[in-house]
């Protein structure tokens, strides 16, 4: 036994060195930062003043940051329910028997594993390029002269085309999860409802959606942590600047305040940290009422 | 025969479903084939929207420029340094803990394990600021020692949850077999238990590597000059640049170059990657 504890103190020890050091401390500190006025991120602690909440209170009075929240609920609602009703019925389609299902679902997932700049870089670049692109191209061939001048780039459409392009990477991972999730209820569930004479349709929302329960929880907390984390898109969609009002997100308004690089916005890394605090809570919230909405059921995915 | 034609039967009746995932599938396949395409083209054939016809034949010249002067090597070969580091050093300092928290009974063996756990949904913004400040008394800042670092960091609590599933489902004869033997434990786990996690380990390594190659936000933060950027910030530079030079081809040619390596390793290995996300992987 003796023996046993010096190895779990060896083999534990670089992995909880390295937890404390980019976890346990950042977060810590991090929290600990937002209740300070901090003007560059590197001040030692004894630069720092204690300004209770009203870093949070500042927030929530800028309307940058508001336009910010706004999108960034506008992404997670609208896009969840966009990414993961299409991911499910991907599911259901590449579960009910078809013939190709590992080709499909490996083309879907493709752009999962596709850097982010390269990604985006082909939708704006080619998918809604107004001269060549791709959409351009295919409204032109059927006629729709009009829809082929839209400007994707620009005014209220933006976010939009940010929001598509964005979904579209989105679903194949989701649509793994719930893949997987459906291949675990057992078959003989769908074979004595078939036998009973429920078709398939009635057995997608009698059987396989009450059971996808647990697994559509995951998908919801996976979600919001990856809206949560958005922003390579934001500033792809920005670029040349590095942010703009109708597409930027949180994490953006946090990298503009702390990193400023935008000249009119000051700096302030008390601010910043406030912004991730509030972002953790996000995600917790979330996390929370999944829990609470949803019950384990016996049947674990 | 009668089976073939009721297979075929069943499949008209799935054809619904063909059709909906058939065209989302070729939509990405048309788009990855247009770049690709694109990229051996010159820029006035891809601005008048002729980049499949190849009338001037293939500009393989495009991939030259892109990697030299564009100075796609470059970002290239830092991303494959990270990405190389962080993969084998997240596993070998995950691996052992992985292999102890799946074994022992301990104090504080729960803890650990829901902490990981719970550090996969921390947000990045939530930690960089701290691991920036850092950084920078640790006198780290502008060195590439700093990325590897944090890249390794940033992925243990996935692999070690990851690989800990491994562990638990290989048999314990194999310890006490070893043990009979005179094997110390530790060296077992060298010698015997980490061989055998092969499988996991292989799968762990694939999705580090891509999901290095693919950061962005701390290569933003942390890599401060040109000489330390990885592939993606290399890019965006790339395409700022082209907004001036007008190099289309270059830039298609840039953008292949970045996601031609994390694509083949999909493509070779989508089984292992796929049977990974659903299996014991949470993290894509």
């Amino acid at each position: 036994m003796k023996k046993n504890k010096k190895m779990i103190i060896c083999f534990l020890t670089p992995a909880l060195l390295f937890f404390l050091l980019t976890f346990l401390y950042p977060i810590c500190r991090t929290v600990l930062m937002s209740f300070f006025s901090v003007e560059a991120v590197n001040d030692p602690m004894d630069l720092w003043e204690f300004v209770g909440i009203s870093n949070f209170v500042d927030l929530m009075n800028t309307s940058v940051f508001q336009v910010a929240m706004i999108n960034m609920l506008k992404i997670w609602l609208l896009g969840g329910v966009i990414v993961l009703g299409i991911a499910l019925l991907f599911a259901a389609i590449l579960t009910s028997g078809v013939v190709g299902k590992s080709v499909y679902r490996a083309i879907i997932y493709i752009p999962n594993i596709i850097n982010a700049v390269a990604m985006s870089t082909m939708w704006i670049n080619y998918v809604y390029n107004k001269r060549f692109g791709l959409l351009h191209t295919f409204f032109e061939k059927i006629g729709a002269h009009e829809l082929a001048m839209t400007d994707y780039m620009n005014g209220e459409i933006k976010f939009y085309s940010l929001l598509a392009a964005f979904c579209f990477g989105s679903v194949g991972y989701f649509m793994l999860i719930f893949m997987s999730g459906i291949e675990q209820i057992p078959q003989d569930i769908f074979e004595s409802a078939t036998i009973d004479g429920a078709n398939k349709i009635r057995q997608f929302k009698s059987i396989t959606l009450p059971l996808l329960k647990g697994v559509f929880k995951t998908c919801v907390t996976f979600w919001t942590v990856s809206v949560v984390g958005f922003f390579v898109w934001s500033q792809m969609w920005s670029a040349p600047l590095s942010s703009e009002l109708s597409t930027i997100t949180p994490f953006v308004y946090m990298y503009n305040v702390t990193f400023g690089t935008v000249g009119s916005t000051q700096r302030d890394g008390g601010l910043g940290a406030a912004v991730g605090v509030i972002m953790a809570l996000v995600v917790m919230l979330v996390f929370g009422i999944m829990n609470k909405l949803i019950k384990n059921d016996d049947l674990e995915l | 025969m009668k089976k073939n034609k009721l297979k075929l039967k069943r499949q008209l009746s799935l054809l619904p479903g063909h059709l909906v995932v058939g065209i989302w599938c070729l939509f990405t396949v048309i788009m990855l084939l247009w770049i690709v395409a694109a990229s051996l083209s010159t820029s006035p054939e891809i601005m008048k929207g002729e980049a499949l016809k190849f009338a001037t034949g293939f500009h393989f010249e495009n991939y030259v420029r892109a990697w030299t002067t564009n100075n796609i090597s470059r970002f290239f070969m830092n991303s494959l340094l990270y990405s190389v580091t962080a993969m084998i050093g997240s596993v070998l300092i995950s691996a052992p803990a992985a292999y102890v928290l799946a074994r022992f009974v301990f104090k504080g063996n729960l803890v650990i394990r829901s902490s990981f756990i719970t550090a996969m949904s921390i947000p990045q913004i939530m930690i960089v600021l701290p691991l920036f400040s850092l950084a920078t008394r640790a006198n780290l800042s502008g060195s590439k020692i700093v990325l590897i670092l944090l890249y390794i960091g940033m992925q243990i609590p996935y692999t070690t949850t990851f690989l800990m599933t491994f562990f638990a489902g290989l048999s314990r004869s194999y310890e006490e077999a070893a043990a009979i033997d005179g094997c110390p434990p530790m060296k077992t786990f060298w010698v015997i238990m980490l061989p055998l996690a092969q499988p996991g380990i292989v799968t762990v390594c694939i999705f580090n590597f891509m999901n290095i190659w693919n950061e962005y936000f701390l290569s933003l933060i942390f890599a401060s000059s040109e000489k330390n950027m990885s592939v993606g910030l290399g890019l965006k530079s790339v395409l700022t640049a082209m907004q001036y030079s007008g190099d289309w081809g270059g830039l298609f040619a840039a953008v292949v170059i970045v996601f031609m390596p994390t694509l083949l390793l999909f493509i070779f290995l989508s089984r292992t990657i796929i049977g990974g996300i659903t299996s014991g992987g949470v993290k894509g």
